[in-house]
């Protein structure tokens, strides 16, 4: 291998909240391009979300043996924020190599989540990446490594079933309305009491579709704050009961010590709305709703055991599914390593051929105008022969460099004097997609350039999907 | 042996091989097997619709006969399956639409001989008024009677907070099973009223006589009793959800038993089948 991938990293296991918080990434403009600047990189992509910061890089052999690598990103990225270094250094983890590719596969897969199987971690990654791609700091590693972590993510999706349940009470209570309303909107939701949790509930609603939003509570300037942040409609607590004709969904967290919604009350709102469907979610302890509310038909009534013991049953199918998504990972993560191992040598052969390619055509070219005039055949033989000349030429140097690579070890240094004899690196073929490189203006420029083509058109593709 | 020969039983080869594929492709979650269902059934479907055709054309043909009348219930099932699963979105209907037809269209064939007595008075208009309607809002009823079973199932699993990891994520919510049991009673309602006040104005205009008292109309009448109750209490009082549900599914069972039983068992005036 003759390209490192480091990942470092924290997350919400090793970091608190305020450690993340200071060294969040979410507002630092261009930090990949600052971070090849400042270290001997080639590649760098880095996501930031408010439960991790991963920094994913790649280096050449040889700038890792100039430099520490990790060491280099953590000091880039904590004189980036402001913070102490030993703090950072403290909560990050380090991986290198296939541990790293295994790393962001389990990332993108979401089985590193603090809600194990929740999508919104695939989205950010794709979102840093598209990032990465238009800074130009994605290429052949990262654009194969990220593509290839989506495609991981989709089978441990579609193939395990560890994203199809709710794990959280807020999205268990979203699903539930789900199963008995269908699509939620149009429906109206009622806040009574306005504790974090029913916000948290009532914001999963909002985005689920719930049309109309009202908050009810005992001091009516709290209703009248949260419509205000939550763009519902304030109500007042005595009016709450005859209000309930209107509301679909209706989530409780009052302190009362006592029920505020009786049986009877329903019986007689249902029959003013025509028996339509109505949830009760109590997330209040003591309870706000009346149990026998759940006896009536058309009513549909969850406290928070029920809702929690959801979650927990959901928790527990998904913990089985883990170590069916892990297995998929792993083998992901075994075909990516034999990807690697071939790249080193398949860009050089690739740039080599191409540069004989090149130079059979340009002399072709001068001798086919000097000739004048020519027939068909000899144009064609002339062709053949110039082509059979270089690529001949190039037959021993190339099975050379193959057998080395089944060597452990020699290849390398073989692959970095086959493309200094060549001269295959100074060849610049895309000035503008370049130029942060030059920046770093190293002797192995445009190492991989054609792969670099290759890949970006791979990236459009993989955008379409 | 010649095509119509074989037709049948290719026909309810392919609509088995469809049930059960189905119920596999349910019971397995897999939207492959359910997909290759729907194609084999499709293929059964449209085999059956020629079997019809050519039924027409036979010789000797009566649009009394068992084995017609059967065939295109069973057709018109499907029919109607295909209209809520287009229209409503419902294909897991597809578990209630392909057993019922295949029986109905098994049942067809092992009557092949036996026809119905009909009054003289013989009036292409009015047996297709009665046998159209009558069928169509059978069929209905048929799709009611699945969606209902579904409501049922899933209310209970809602109601009592067990089994809901088992939930699966394709399965329609309480709300859409409601809806298919509205439209069951708001379209099938009419049809069957329509359907037997065109058999009693047969029945008048052919005997002069409205009402002959056998098993089969007084079940009818039962049943249009139960129908209309339904119909007011859902559209005029607003029942919804159980208590709809569980009418349809005794009005859809009342219907076929005297659909299959009373047909086949019970000597009536003019809708025996018994040879």
């Amino acid at each position: 291998m003759d390209k490192h991938i480091f990942l470092v990293g924290l997350n919400h296991r090793t970091a608190g909240v305020d450690v993340r918080e200071k060294f969040a990434l979410t507002s630092v403009a261009d930090f990949e391009k600052s971070l090849l600047a400042a270290c001997p990189l080639r590649e760098a992509l880095a996501l930031s979300t408010c439960n991790r910061v991963e920094i994913l890089v790649v280096a050449d052999a040889s700038q890792r043996r100039e430099v520490a690598i990790p060491e280099a990103v953590l000091g880039h990225w904590a004189a980036t924020c402001g913070g102490p270094l030993d703090v950072l250094e403290r909560h990050t983890y380090r991986h290198e190599n296939l541990d790293a590719v295994s790393h962001l596969f389990r990332v993108a897969a979401s089985l590193d989540s603090m809600v194990m199987g929740e999508p919104q971690i695939l989205g950010q990654l794709k979102t840093s990446y598209r990032k990465a791609v238009e800074t130009g700091t994605a290429r052949v590693l990262i654009n194969r490594l990220l593509h290839k972590s989506f495609s991981v993510a989709k089978r441990v999706r579609t193939e395990t079933a560890i994203a199809s349940s709710a794990v959280s009470i807020s999205y268990a209570a979203v699903e539930l309305a789900k199963k008995i309303f269908g699509e939620l909107t149009g429906k109206s939701a009622m806040l009574v009491g306005a504790g974090e949790m029913a916000e948290l509930a009532a914001t999963h609603l909002l985005t689920s579709g719930i049309e109309k939003l009202f908050i009810c509570n005992r001091t009516y300037a709290r209703a009248q704050e949260l419509a205000k942040t939550m763009k519902g409609e304030a109500l007042f607590f005595e009016d709450m009961v005859e209000r309930l004709k209107d509301v679909d969904i209706v989530i409780s967290s009052t302190g009362s010590p006592t029920a505020i919604i009786r049986a009877k009350d329903i019986r007689e709102v249902l029959k003013k709305r025509r028996n339509r469907a109505m949830f009760f979610i109590d997330i209040a302890v003591p309870r706000d709703i009346d149990p026998d509310v759940n006896a009536l038909d058309n009513v549909y009534l969850y406290d928070i055991d029920d809702l929690k013991e959801v979650v927990e049953e959901n928790m527990s199918a998904r913990q089985g599914e883990a170590v069916k998504a892990q297995s998929i990972v792993e083998v992901e993560v075994e075909a990516f390593g034999t990807w690697m191992k071939s790249l080193a040598l398949q860009p050089t052969i690739t740039d080599l051929l191409g540069r004989a390619d090149d130079v059979a055509g340009r002399e072709l070219a001068k001798t086919l105008k000097r000739l004048g005039e020519v027939d068909e055949p000899t144009r064609e033989a002339l062709e053949v022969l110039v082509r059979s000349v270089s690529r001949k030429l190039l037959h021993e140097p190339i099975c050379f460099l193959k057998r080395r690579t089944r060597e452990e070890g020699t290849a390398e240094r073989f692959i970095d004097m086959t493309r200094r004899i060549f001269n295959l690196d100074s060849d610049p073929v895309n000035q503008d997609a370049h130029l942060d490189r030059r920046i770093s203006g190293e002797e192995g420029d445009g190492n991989g350039e054609q792969l670099d083509c290759e890949c970006c058109r791979d990236d459009e593709t993989g955008a379409r999907d | 042996m010649a095509l119509p020969d074989i037709l049948p039983f290719l026909v309810i080869a392919l609509y088995f091989l469809g049930t059960a594929l189905y119920a596999l492709g349910s019971a397995l979650r897999s939207e492959r097997l359910k997909v290759a269902a729907l194609c084999v059934a499709g293929a059964g479907f449209a085999l059956h619709a020629g079997d019809l055709c050519m039924q027409l054309g036979q010789e000797g043909f009566s649009p009394t006969m068992a084995r017609f009348l059967l065939s295109l219930m069973s057709l018109g099932i499907l029919l109607i399956f295909l209209i809520v699963w287009l229209k409503l979105r419902l294909r897991f209907l597809a578990v209630v639409a392909l057993p019922l037809a295949l029986v109905f269209y098994a049942a067809s064939s092992a009557a092949p001989g036996i026809k119905a007595s009909l009054p003289p008075m013989l009036s292409g208009l009015f047996f297709l008024l009665h046998i159209g309607t009558l069928f169509s809002s059978m069929a209905l009823l048929a799709m009611g009677f699945g969606a209902s079973l579904a409501f049922l199932h899933l209310e209970k699993r809602i109601k009592t907070k067990s089994g809901l990891k088992t939930f699966q994520k394709d399965m329609p919510s309480l709300d859409t099973f409601d809806r298919v049991n509205h439209w069951v009673i708001v379209a099938g309602f009419p049809l069957y009223t329509f359907g037997l006040v065109s058999g009693f104005v047969w029945a008048w205009l052919a005997a002069r006589r409205v009402f002959s008292f056998d098993p089969k109309e007084i079940l009818s009448l039962v049943m249009l009793g139960l129908y209309a109750y339904l119909f007011h209490q859902r559209l005029a009082y607003g029942w919804r959800g159980r208590k709809p549900a569980v009418m349809v599914i005794a009005v859809f069972l009342l219907m076929a038993v005297s659909m299959l039983g009373i047909n086949y068992l019970v000597p009536t005036t003019y809708h025996g089948f018994k040879p």
